[in-house]
């Protein structure tokens, strides 16, 4: 015990802020990301439709553009406006729920399959902290997909037409644009760590990523079939956050119907605060889950 | 009894007890019973006085909507991909094959046991709800219903949808089961499946009948065009009459299975480390 | 033990035929461009045997292979003259005991061996008995119908242990079985392994713990990356070390004088006084020869021989010797 006593020096080096504690967990994350190519390829790739977007909103300013490829007044043909930013944030969104299919399954379920849950709890690490941990990754790359490449061309569209008056005039189309994606987003990486801590088989938890959004659309379908009713697209999440998107983007229902792929049939549109609590009870469910598997110790009796 | 017959008897009890009473196929048995949910529903609010008047040939179209869009494509789809794929891969993630292959079972007969353990609880599952939401979904007309079922098309229809509903489980778990057995990640065969399926309305004919879909389509008693816009781009073909078509499917599963036997010989345990 | 082919002893020193040994003849196992095991010639006589190597040495690759797990990539195996890809005969004389700890979900311990046992064929009251017997013999039957899952480390290995034996093989594979067992568990577990051996069933063991392997072998088998370094008898291997001085304790009345005529002898490197004056640690190049000295010693003065043992015939001395230099781990 002497010998211990004498030798044993307990690490007095400082620690990481508390507040930072959980981005340990991200910084090894996107090194082993940066490892899968299809990934990588796909995360790339996303940037494609950002890019003809820019392209478009710089040749609508440029009429000498237009002139050289010899499409004088096509400028009149395209429209920089709420479809437009509701079709892009809906493209990339969609490429959003792949990439969060393909990473969000490997974040819990191989710490819970081989019970290494129990070290990241063992140190000063809360529950909290491991999920905020393993959330990040997902909302970093997923920011990088939606509303940073929003937000850029909606500078661009800005800084190419009338700078600020057109700015304060559509910023709308901002706070869409950044608040869209960010309740996509929580939705979508709450939704992928809660079932990949309840699936601890990795390619099972992305497959049920997609079948929480097509069979429950496919149910959400049945159910208006059967009960001669709209409610079943309480089941279609896609749908109800492209109704929040139209609220969020300031743009006419009638009108902007949501983003691609995200459109509520219409005519059968759901009222604003029913997509909201439908949306707000999804996430409940996804923490309720999340609670009960990020543990320390499973106990089986 | 024959030892075999004793040894599948072992396997199918094991496996029934882990395949149908499983906590983790709790999405499962959710697919499977939605419907039936949706149906009682249907029901209990239909023999209410305030719920829209329809007939009974309205429901019976729309449970043959809910059977082609939701039970073929979707929940038989999915379901199968759950519990067959398991039988084999899922053992392998949980390192547990190595029990059943240190029985001194001929690998076929552990191949059919899993496979009868697996059909078995997807036909209670899946043919199960087609039964009940059938019998539910029509109920609130009460005696009209009953003489529709018993005196009418409807226990035609019934008898239909059910072995429809059996014959996918049974094509579909054979093509699950073999891929559990070949594939490391069964989600991208079952992928390539699903899309392959939901493209046979716009295959050419020829590739219409390499699916599972094309025969139990023609089975069905009551047909559901493609909604417009893709009705246009739906290539016809001939339907395949039953003599064929059943026999067919079963002769498809069973060639399947037995090269998932013969492969099954060959497997390796090992769990990658 | 020796290569395949050429019939082997039992610990007892009798032949034994062939189909009661377990065989591997040029036996090599690649994991695509990975070696497994490379040219593996053996012949296992019943008794216990122990697999004794670093980590991906080949032990858990040779343990497969025998149990027809994994199939060879070139060579022959055999065991009690049964060939591997006949599972339906083989599993009836080999249980397996694997290194994970993993199990049917959902499986109480007494479902977990006796569905595995229907499997076997056997009929339910042979299931149940046999159950029952193997679940008394890891000291299980009080908790028999409690979830597996729920069951400590150690309670998880007896359990694997009950099952790889409830059908009473004749060959018995333990990858890693005293693992995670206390104390009284493991001694009672070698206990187990010992009684199993001497009934004339063959034990192949690994395990890491090597004083506890050496305690209850009847053979060893050493590998390293793939190779068998050694195999045998452990005091017959430890005797084919030549190159290693082989220790040699001798308790006697007179130490200091005994060292001096050794040394006057020259047939010891190495002297050292024991901590309670009573003996002698030495190393000698030529074993024989320091026997028939020591004899003549003794005969000419006198000296009171309490004791000669070998000091380093053991399987974690003959690990180092041939295996530890390498830098290996276990």
């Amino acid at each position: 015990m002497a010998v211990y006593k004498k030798s044993y020096r307990p690490y007095d080096g400082g620690l990481t802020s508390s507040w930072t504690r959980f981005l340990v967990i991200p910084r090894f994350a996107f090194e082993d990301m940066r490892k899968s190519r299809f990934l990588t390829i796909f995360f790339l790739a996303s940037f494609i439709y950002p890019l003809i977007c820019s392209l478009i909103i710089y040749v609508q300013h440029n009429s000498s553009a237009l002139n050289l490829l010899g499409v004088q007044g096509a400028n009149r043909l395209i429209s920089i406006n709420a479809t437009f930013f509701l079709n892009f944030l809906g493209w990339q969104s969609m490429l959003a729920l792949f990439l969060a299919s393909f990473t969000g399954p490997g974040q819990v379920s191989p710490d819970l399959a081989n019970n290494a849950l129990a070290l990241y709890l063992a140190r000063p690490f809360s529950r909290v902290e491991y999920v905020l941990g393993k959330m990040w990754i997902l909302i970093v790359l997923m920011s990088c997909m939606t509303w940073v490449p929003g937000l850029l061309l909606f500078l661009l569209q800005a800084y190419l037409e009338d700078g600020w008056t057109w700015m304060t005039a559509n910023s709308s189309l901002a706070v869409g644009l950044f608040f869209g994606s960010w309740v996509w987003i929580v939705i979508l990486a709450l939704l992928a760590l809660a079932l990949s801590a309840w699936v601890k088989w990795k390619p099972a938890a992305g497959a049920l990523m997609f079948g929480v959004f097509f069979v429950a659309a496919g149910f959400g379908v049945a159910v208006n079939g059967v009960q001669r009713t709209r409610w079943g697209h309480l089941f279609n999440i896609s749908a109800l956050i492209g109704s929040v998107w139209v609220h969020l983007f300031g743009a006419d229902p009638a009108v902007n119907n949501g983003g691609a792929f995200f459109r509520m049939p219409a005519g059968e549109e759901l009222p604003l605060w029913c997509c909201w609590s439908a949306l707000g009870l999804l996430c409940l469910a996804c923490l309720y889950m999340l609670a009960r598997k990020i543990r320390g110790a499973e106990v089986v009796r | 009894m024959n030892l075999w017959m004793r040894q599948v008897g072992g396997v199918l009890r094991l496996e029934l007890k882990k395949t149908l009473v499983s906590r983790r196929g709790w999405w499962v048995y959710l697919l499977a019973l939605g419907p039936v949910g949706l149906s009682l529903m249907h029901w209990l609010m239909g023999m209410s006085a305030t719920f829209g008047h329809h007939s009974i040939g309205e429901d019976s179209l729309v449970f043959a909507g809910l059977f082609h869009f939701y039970y073929l494509r979707l929940g038989i789809f999915f379901g199968c991909v759950g519990i067959f794929s398991n039988l084999f891969r899922g053992e392998m993630l949980e390192k547990t094959l190595h029990y059943y292959y240190m029985t001194p079972l001929r690998r076929e007969l552990l191949v059919a046991g899993k496979y009868l353990a697996g059909l078995i609880t997807a036909i209670l599952l899946f043919a199960g709800s087609t039964a009940l939401s059938f019998l539910m979904l029509g109920r609130h007309f009460g005696a009209a219903y009953t003489d529709y079922i018993l005196h009418g098309p409807g226990l035609s229809q019934f008898g239909s949808y059910v072995l429809v509903a059996t014959l996918a489980c049974v094509g579909y778990g054979a093509v699950f089961l073999m891929s559990g057995l070949f594939f490391r990640n069964p989600m991208i065969p079952a992928a390539v499946v699903m899309v392959w399926e939901n493209l046979n309305p716009f295959l050419p004919s020829v590739l219409k009948k390499v699916s599972v879909i094309f025969y139990l389509k023609n089975l069905c008693p009551v047909e559901i065009p493609i909604p417009p816009p893709f009705n246009v781009m739906v290539v016809d073909a001939d339907p395949t009459p039953f003599w064929i078509a059943v026999p067919g499917l079963l002769a498809l599963s069973i060639i399947l299975l037995i090269y998932a036997g013969l492969s099954a010989r060959q497997t390796e345990i090992n769990y990658g480390e | 033990m020796s290569a395949a082919g050429n019939g082997a002893m039992s610990a007892t020193g009798n032949a034994v035929p062939q189909e009661k040994m377990i065989t591997f003849a040029n036996v090599s196992r690649f994991y695509g461009e990975v070696l497994g095991i490379n040219n593996v010639s053996l012949a296992i006589p019943p008794g216990v045997t122990s697999l004794v190597g670093p980590n991906g040495s080949g032990k858990t690759t040779l343990m497969n292979l025998m149990a027809g797990l994994i199939h060879p990539s070139q060579g022959e195996i055999r065991v009690l003259g049964i060939p591997p890809e006949e599972p339906e005969r083989l599993c009836r004389a080999v249980g397996y005991c694997a290194q994970f700890d993993a199990y049917p979900k959902g499986l109480t311990g007494y479902q977990f061996i006796y569905s595995f046992l229907r499997m076997f064929g056997f009929s339910h009251e042979d299931s149940d008995r046999r159950t029952l017997e193997s679940l008394e013999t890891v000291g299980l039957v009080e908790a028999r119908n409690r979830p597996v899952a729920a069951y400590s480390k150690g309670m998880r290995q007896r359990a694997k242990l009950a099952q790889a034996t409830a059908h009473d093989p004749q060959v018995v594979i333990l990858d890693e079985p005293l693992n995670g067992l206390d104390p009284l568990a493991r001694a009672e577990a070698i206990a187990l392994f010992e009684k199993w051996g001497k009934m004339g069933r063959h034990v192949i063991v690994s395990s890491h713990i090597l004083h506890e392997v050496d305690r209850i072998s009847d053979q060893v088998i050493l590998l390293s990356q793939g190779y068998v370094v050694a195999e045998g008898q452990i005091q017959s291997v430890r005797g084919e070390v030549k190159d290693q001085p082989m220790q040699i304790l001798v308790r006697c009345d007179q130490p200091g004088q005994l060292a001096a005529q050794l040394f006057a002898q020259g047939k010891v490197v190495e002297c050292k006084l024991h901590t309670d004056g009573r003996g002698l640690l030495l190393r000698t190049t030529d074993a024989d020869a320091f026997y028939l000295l020591l004899n003549r010693i003794v005969m000419d003065t006198g000296l009171v021989i309490e004791s000669i043992a070998p000091a380093d015939d053991d399987v974690n001395s003959v690990y180092q010797y041939l295996i530890g230099g390498e830098g290996a781990t276990i």
